[in-house]
């Protein structure tokens, strides 16, 4: 017998009843107190409630996606969550560690800085033209903020990106939640029309900051342009430059992270600057799942454009029937669409031919994923809030 | 003619499932070894470069690695970092004439407190014995080509070259 939600219909997914719903998240529920056994089994008390609250929030999340059919809103919780939570915890550790969110540059020199994502698009060339890493960080763990290691997050992304593709930028980014969470508060935008050609943007800086990176041997985008250094840690000011640099952190953040998400209920930093969202985008094309317009069905009421937090539908692309390939796949259109013409689909399928099912198979995928990275980034930074409150 | 590009994409849908449930167990270790394996190195203007030999001192050792150039627009000064170390063998005050070319003649005379706080800033100052090194006064740690910073268990000194 085939789920009425995956045969081939016009209109939305209905929802489904209690028990298919417990069923379809039985592989997730186990898969999330698996991902959280390590910290289950841990004498510390705190990483012990982190590990059970964090699984009990995927388990419920994923189960309200199979209980409603919708994904966005729900896999907004996560996302926001990881969003706060992760600042937080990494600006309590640097604050423990050194006192100061200022990297200092005898921290630099020991290879202790910490590596996240967002350069490694701007070391290929350096590394393939003459083997040299221009980050001052560890390939393996390093101790102090080190990690795991640059290797280690390089295999991580890979990996994952292998999974989900752009879909990293709402599965995994631990960044990107603070501007979804910004964008969700308002009701309403109260700046609805955006030049469309700002979307452009993020492949100008990412082709900018790979070749300042080259010429410079340096990580140009941390040093100069990334929001998230006011709110993880920064090169400490040594002289007016840093004092320069630092500036400009504080001032992208409140613009691009706070006010603007606030204004348009947009991604905007994602949108408009991103320069490893960009790269992403490079692997929706490798991707098999993707979002299409079923043309059949579509009015078009550009409900889905006005939905879609990084402004990836234009009037072009919803003719055509697909997303632009800064897609991420958080599944905003989709919920939107009061006729059920965004769907998930996969590759080489019919569209709109058992789109839940497309839909299912993404998000067992993605969600696998999300409770591995982002679940594990959600269970130590709450181990540390309740560390400090038991 | 829809049916084989259908079973394909089912095929490969299933197949990143599957990937998913695979990246804690394998592949997440299988790239992160595959990324050490590529021969990658942090850029010796971090590093400070390869350990050309070291000099025994008074219970102490002085560490001279190769010399740095920066790459093409690169805006610090080609440099040679020293290691003192331990910290804890340091006396109070060091002054070492030392032979960094290893010609048997000295180069270049490092003189620094070595403060008993961790925490208290270092001072440097380097008397170039060879044209080739350039002199450095009361200099701190402004850039990555003319520093004092003490990392561990070692107090680092980086002497600009003057490309003579």
């Amino acid at each position: 017998m085939a789920d009425p939600a995956c045969t081939a219909f016009a209109g939305k997914t209905p929802p489904r009843s209690w028990g298919r719903a417990l069923l379809l998240t039985l592989p997730i529920a186990l898969w999330s107190l698996f991902m959280s056994l390590r910290g289950l089994l841990q004498p510390d008390r705190s990483l012990q409630i982190a590990s059970a609250l964090t699984a009990a929030f995927l388990i419920a999340l994923f189960f309200m996606m199979m209980k409603t059919s919708s994904t966005y809103r729900w896999r907004r919780w996560f996302f926001v969550a990881l969003g706060v939570l992760f600042p937080i915890e990494f600006i309590h550790n640097v604050m423990v560690l050194r006192g100061s969110m200022g990297i200092p540059i005898e921290e630099m020199i020991a290879g202790r800085t910490p590596f996240c994502f967002l350069p490694i698009p701007l070391l290929i060339l350096p590394a393939a033209l003459t083997k040299t890493l221009v980050f001052p960080g560890s390939l393996l763990p390093g101790g102090g903020m080190a990690g795991a290691g640059m290797a280690a997050m390089a295999g991580l992304w890979l990996a994952i990106t292998l999974v989900v593709g752009k879909g990293w930028c709402s599965y995994a980014c631990f960044f990107g939640g603070i501007e979804e969470g910004m964008a969700a508060l308002p009701k309403k935008a109260h700046w609805k029309k955006l030049d469309p050609r700002l979307r452009l943007v993020p492949w100008a800086v990412l082709l900018a900051m790979v070749l300042l990176s080259l010429a410079l041997f340096e990580p140009a985008y941390c040093m100069w342009l990334c929001p998230f250094k006011a709110v993880s840690e920064y090169v400490a000011a040594r002289n007016t430059v840093g004092m320069v640099q630092n500036g400009i952190f504080v001032v992208l953040f409140a613009a691009l992270v706070i006010v603007l998400p606030l204004l348009t209920k947009k991604r905007t930093q994602c949108t408009f600057l991103c320069p490893f969202g960009a790269f992403q985008s490079i692997f929706n094309k490798t991707s098999v799942f993707d979002i299409k317009i079923d043309r059949t069905v579509c009015s078009p009421c550009v409900l889905c454009q006005k939905s879609c937090p990084t402004m990836s539908l234009t009037d072009e692309s919803i003719k055509k029937g697909e997303t632009l390939m800064s897609c991420m796949k958080c599944g905003a259109c989709v919920d939107a669409c009061p006729k059920g013409a965004a769907v998930w689909h996969i590759r080489g399928t019919q569209v709109a031919v058992k789109p839940e099912r497309a839909r299912l198979m993404f998000l067992y995928a993605a969600w696998a994923m999300a409770a591995m990275f982002g679940g594990t980034i959600i269970t130590q930074d709450l181990a540390t809030i309740l560390q400090r409150v038991i | 003619m829809k049916w084989p590009t259908s079973k394909l994409g089912y095929t490969a849908a299933g197949m990143t499932v599957v990937v998913a449930m695979l990246v804690p167990f394998l592949l997440f270790g299988l790239f992160t070894k595959g990324f050490t394996k590529l021969g990658l190195r942090v850029d010796e203007m971090y590093s400070g470069g390869p350990t050309v030999r070291t000099i025994q001192a008074d219970g102490y050792t002085v560490t001279i690695h190769k010399a740095v150039y920066p790459h093409l627009l690169q805006t610090e000064k080609p440099f040679v970092q020293l290691d003192w170390k331990p910290v804890n063998a340091l006396p109070q005050h060091v002054s070492d004439a030392v032979d960094v070319d290893g010609d048997g003649q000295p180069d270049v005379r490092v003189s620094f407190d070595v403060p008993k706080d961790p925490k208290t800033p270092l001072r440097v100052d380097v008397d170039a014995l060879n044209p080739r090194y350039q002199a450095m006064r009361n200099v701190g740690k402004q850039k990555f080509s003319e520093l004092i910073v003490r990392v561990d268990d070692a107090i680092l000194v980086r002497v600009p070259l003057t490309g003579r």
